[in-house]
Formats: C-alpha cells, structure tokens, sequence
C-alpha cells in the first residue's frame, strides 16, 4: 500500500456517463490484485475534499486502468482531467477475491459492477473454468465487451432488462440454471444493493463458495475513519475497505 | 535551521505537529506511509472501557472544504487498545497520547485510570467534547459546572499529564476553559468538530441517524482559529490548537494565534503522509520569515 504520484496516460468518455482511465502507477499496478481498489486524489485543491474510491479494471505494469461512471461531483471533477495530469492515488487498498485454483467460477456483474470482475476474469482463467453473467438496464451501459470477448471464457451471458443485448431481464434470473448446468461451485459477484440483495437470497440455499464485492462512500479508505460499516453477520461493524471490500456471503447481515 | 521543538510544560516535544483522536487510527496503520517518529506526537483514537460498534451508517457526508461525520466513536475498548499500545511503543518513539473517552463520570475515570498506569504512556487527552456520544450532539464540554467536576476527578487520580480536549459547540469558550484549568487541566486542546447537519433533499431526511454531526476540515479553519485564540487569551496552561490545518503556513496561524503545538486531523484520512508535509512545510515557511523557533512565534500576534 502506497500513496503513489501517477499519471492520467488517457481518459476516454464510453458513453453513458462512464470513462476509462488509463493511469501510469509502477508500484501500486505490480502488486494490485482482483476485488482491489485504489483512492483517487480527483483534484489538488481542497473542494471535493475527499479521495474517491475506484475499483482497479486491469493492470500490466506500470500501468494501471481504473474505470467509473459520474455520479456525483468528485467524478465529474476527474472526467475532466488531462492526459499527462499528475494523479495521486493510494493503493491497493483492501482484500481482494481469494486465488482460486480449479475451480469452476461464475461472475455475476451488474452495470459498473463489471470493474473488479473483470481483472478478476482475466487472472482467474489461468487456472479455472470462467464463466461471466454481465448485465444492466440496457446495451449502453453494458462495456469493456469486445475486451470481455479477447479473454476467452468459457461461457459469457449477457443479459439487458430492456433486451437490447443479450437476453431480456436481470443479471441474476438464471442463478440457479447457470449454476447447476455449468457445475459451479464457485461465485464473485459485484453490482448494485439490489442485485446483490436478490442474488444473496437465491444462492443460500445452494452449497456453493460465494464471494461479494461492496461499493461504499469512503473518506480514507485504509480502515481509519470507521465510515464505510457494513453489518456483519455477527452483528459486529465491518469496514468495507479494509476488512473488504470483498466478503463471503454469510460474512454479511442480510438484507443489507 | 529553525528549532520546531514544542514545550508544554510536562513535556517537550520535537515538534509542534500531533495527530488529532479519530483520524491516525491507533498508529500502526501509518506505518506503511512514514516514521512516525518524525511526529511530535501521537494521539490515539478515543476509547471506552468496553467494545463499542459506533453509529449506524451513513457516517459521514462530504460538504465543501469540510467533512461531516457521525462516527460514534467505535473500538476495541481498553483492555486490547493496551495491547496495540505495547506493540506500538516498540514501533516507536514519538510521545503516545491517548484520548480518555466515557459516557459517565464513572467511567472517564476508570479509563483514564487503566492508561495512566500504562509506561508506554506519555500523558491522556480527555475527550469531554465529542458530539456523537450523547443524543442531540450534547457533551460534558458544553456545561462549565460539568467540566470541572469531570476534570477534578480524573485530575485526583491520575498520575500523568492531563489535556482536555475542547468543544467549539459553546457559548463562552474562555469561561469552559478557565473552568478546566482550575479544575487542574495541565493544558487544553480544541477544538472537537462543529455540530453540523446533512438533509437528503430526495427522502426529505436528516441524512445521520442522530441528525447532527460534527464537522471538520478546511472549512473550519477560520472558526477554529477564533476560538483557539480566545482559550489561549484566557488561561496560562498550555493550548494545542486545530482544526482544518492542511499547510505549514495554518498549522504557523494557530501558533501565533497562542497555540504552543498543533493537532492535524481531517488531513491525516485524504493524505496519509499530510502531518509530515506539514511539518515540512512549517519549516520553511520559518526560514522565510525569518523566524528561528516555534515557541519564539508562540501567541506573538500584533493585535
């Protein structure tokens, strides 16, 4: 874990609010892992005060892709940064997807959910079977596909509730089919509350290992600030950032 | 090169720079950002005698320049804070304040009481002033009868130096602060956050659980500042001053406004390694000016 001075390489708008951010980091991109995520310094004065949290897409070294769609003003602040810009990040930060050996892997993305499920995919296929379930609420907000397409999974399934790509209806509608079908026995899942709320239902029944990955508002992101708290299922706080932002489904009080 | 040394009195510090309560963890976390013996010193995260889970989430909400925090002061409670501060203590060197929390007299005493006894201690900040404790932002800080009963009473028991830790949420600080003085305060430090509020226009809801939240940061400065100069006209023990300090150049107003060291706080979550820029920058600042010591500069305002 470093604060690092990088650099934006590119920054390129992807339709629908997203942008993807090409950033050069040499120490924080060699040691990043899946489920990681890093804290954006978005701009050198002090409005937006804090450091925005954002999952890490991809890295090969130095470089390092971070992706995110404008929410709010820290992200619309960023969208409008330069290529050649110093960036500050501090990264990586938190507790990833477990390594996997052998397992047969479905991930489930819901819209911007895709960030760590996909460097997930590109660095579990080595030594898995990958399944990817990739869904929103149309083919727009629906991204990296031809990217998706190069890493040769085993199977993808996309689904858009407007059916404009793939097949009509929510990411989660076919859980339990893909799961037995495929022969699961492993699942990552990153997407909004409301995903994630259903898909936790419909998995707890079934024997499988499952992996979730949380998006909260954050002000330091290393486990200082206490602001990130997610009920564990002990009724004891967990912090997403560090304690997370990965956890195992029955590590979480549901509903969330 | 200018003597950034800071003299409380009981004890001298190489610098005037601590860490302010609930925003260095308890140290440890750091370690991967900096020495932390190039600190002036360290103050630890508030803590009760028990475990505490702290508020409901949402905790904080940003405004501009500032955060807004609803925290609840969550931790491990006493007896394991012990143990990270033995850890700690091998770690470094930089003097180990910790910040003495309670939600009775009773138990303000019994905490101060477990960490006096500590060697690896260097002296306690009383946390009289936290406003997500109690319901409707109140704290003991607020009532000067109340103070000075608190302080009095850890005062009779407890062995190391006492610094009490102030509320800007009041109407009269000078008299809070005499009041903590004579009640035996071997110095004060303010301030605490400014009792603030968040409404999420969308759910026409107070954005916290409790409603009011306390505020810091960059907006604060000028309100802190005030403040730090009025306790600092009204007593003779040592003031430690903050609030939004961010550069060398703040952390230097809040000496010449009376304070005999700093506290960083909001800093230290969007910059991990913001108190040592700090203290890097106030010596620059001191060699530009011209001025060779902290405590030379210490209250030395033309006003």
């Amino acid at each position: 874990m470093r604060d690092e001075t990088g650099w934006i390489e590119e920054i390129r708008a992807l339709g629908g609010d997203f942008f993807l951010l090409k950033t050069r980091a040499p120490e924080i991109s060699q040691t990043a892992c899946p489920g990681q995520f890093v804290m954006i310094q978005v701009s050198p004065t002090v409005v937006p005060l804090l450091r925005r949290p954002l999952g890490i897409l991809r890295v090969k070294p130095p470089l390092l892709w971070l992706f995110f769609q404008v929410v709010g003003q820290g992200s619309a602040v960023l969208a409008g940064r330069r290529p050649g810009d110093a960036l500050q990040i501090l990264g990586p930060l938190g507790k990833g997807f477990p390594d996997f050996r052998d397992k047969n892997v479905l991930l489930m993305a819901g819209g911007r959910g895709i960030v760590p499920l996909f460097f997930a995919a590109e660095k579990l296929r080595e030594c898995n079977r990958v399944f990817l379930a990739y869904g929103g609420r149309q083919v727009s907000v629906l991204h990296m596909l031809d990217e998706i397409a190069e890493l040769k999974l085993q199977n993808v399934f996309l689904y858009t509730e407007d059916g404009s790509c793939g097949k009509r209806g929510l990411v989660s509608d076919e859980t339990e089919s893909l799961i037995a079908e495929n022969s699961i026995d492993t699942l990552c899942a990153c997407g909004p509350d409301a995903m994630l709320r259903t898909l936790a239902s419909r998995l707890r029944p079934l024997p499988i290992a499952a992996y979730f990955s949380f998006e909260a508002l954050m002000a330091c992101g290393f486990g200082i600030c206490h602001s990130c708290s997610l009920k564990g299922a002990d009724g004891k706080y967990l912090k997403m950032c560090s304690d997370g932002p990965v956890f195992r489904l029955e590590d979480v009080a549901w509903p969330i | 090169m200018a003597d950034l040394s800071a003299d409380l009195g009981f004890i001298r510090l190489k610098n005037p720079v601590m860490t302010a309560s609930g925003t260095f963890g308890y140290g440890e976390e750091f370690l991967p950002f900096f020495d932390l013996d190039r600190l002036g010193a360290l103050v630890l995260k508030g803590i009760f005698k028990n475990r505490r889970e702290g508020n409901e989430p949402p905790r904080i909400w940003e405004t501009p320049a500032g955060l807004l925090n609803s925290i609840g002061l969550p931790g491990p409670g006493a007896a394991e804070l012990q143990e990270i501060i033995r850890r700690l203590s091998k770690l470094t060197r930089a003097p180990i304040i910790v910040n003495v929390c309670g939600e009775s007299d009773e138990e303000f005493a019994e905490v101060a009481d477990i960490f006096d006894a500590m060697a690896e201690v260097a002296f306690l900040e009383l946390n009289i002033s936290c406003p997500n404790v109690q319901r409707g932002g109140r704290c003991p800080a607020q009532d000067e009868m109340h103070s000075f009963r608190l302080v009095k009473k850890v005062k009779a028991l407890a062995r190391k130096p006492l610094m009490v830790k102030l509320s800007p949420n009041v109407r009269d600080i000078a008299a809070i602060a005499r009041s903590v003085e004579e009640a035996g305060a071997d110095a004060i430090s303010l301030v605490n956050t400014f009792l603030g509020m968040a409404v999420d226009l969308e759910k026409r809801r107070p954005v916290f659980a409790n409603v009011m939240a306390g505020l810091s940061g960059p907006a604060i400065k000028p309100l802190a500042l005030r403040l730090v100069w009025q306790a600092a006209q009204a007593v003779s023990i040592p003031v430690v001053g903050g609030g939004g300090i961010w550069t060398g150049r703040d952390a230097l107003e809040f000496i010449l406004a009376g304070a005999a060291a700093v506290q960083v706080g909001t800093l230290n979550l969007v910059e991990p390694a913001g108190a040592l820029r700090v203290i890097s920058e106030m010596e620059a600042e001191m060699k530009r000016l011209g001025v060779a010591s902290v405590s030379g500069l210490r209250g030395k305002l033309f006003a």
